[in-house]
């Protein structure tokens, strides 16, 4: 697969961002934006065509994971909500 | 959508009653019409101050960023030295403060405080 292009790698930035978002569960979404955005850093100063391509396509099954992960979570969503989705 | 629709509506109906009515109304009256739409009883509209304050409050609170610096007219890039993912981030941000579903073209053309607030501003369902 081609290199992927600055808007493209924006954009799986923002699927998984949003992704985390449908889960039900408060630990779980903190998890998905924290390691998108640590990962995300991490590899923000790699040049070399072929890695930047598979760390993108290693974003890109991640984001299927969350997706699918999320359908999941959902059917079985616990009926007390964390403490800290609770607002003051 | 429906209060979006009532506002271009009520914007030209406005517009008459400006013309030939100012010398029987006082002046503090003319503010109160223009700035408070008089005809709907449920005005859900964010008043621009809320918008500016809530939106200042989310980029102060972003950890990389030196609240001292923040004004309505910062850019995230230029002024506070943030990057592209850090933008997206204060989008994120944003849409979930407002709760708002920004479209990515939109959102990649926000760069600043001011296009932020304009854009929030401006949409209908904002909240």
């Amino acid at each position: 697969m081609a290199t992927p292009s600055r808007t493209e790698i924006i954009s799986l930035f923002r699927s998984l961002l949003r992704s985390a978002r449908q889960f039900p569960d408060y630990n779980i979404r903190e998890y998905t934006k924290r390691r998108t955005i640590d990962s995300f850093r991490h590899n923000k100063t790699l040049s070399d065509p072929s890695s930047i391509a598979a760390a993108f396509s290693d974003g890109q099954s991640q984001l299927q994971v969350a997706r699918r992960q999320s359908v999941v979570y959902s059917l079985y969503a616990p009926k007390i909500k964390s403490i800290m989705d609770v607002k003051p | 959508m429906a209060s979006a629709l009532r506002a271009a509506i009520l914007g030209h109906l406005r517009v008459p009653v400006l013309a030939n009515g100012s010398n029987l109304l006082t002046p503090l009256w003319i503010h109160r019409t223009t700035s408070v739409r008089s005809m709907s009883s449920h005005d859900d509209h964010l008043e621009k101050s809320q918008v500016i304050d809530r939106i200042l409050d989310i980029v102060k609170s972003f950890p990389k960023v030196d609240p001292s610096k923040v004004t309505s007219e910062v850019h995230f890039q230029k002024d506070l030295g943030l990057d592209s993912l850090d933008n997206v981030e204060i989008i994120m941000a944003i849409e979930e403060e407002f709760k708002l579903e920004i479209p990515d073209k939109e959102a990649d053309k926000i760069d600043s405080c001011a296009l932020a607030i304009e854009y929030v501003y401006n949409h209908p369902l904002a909240s």
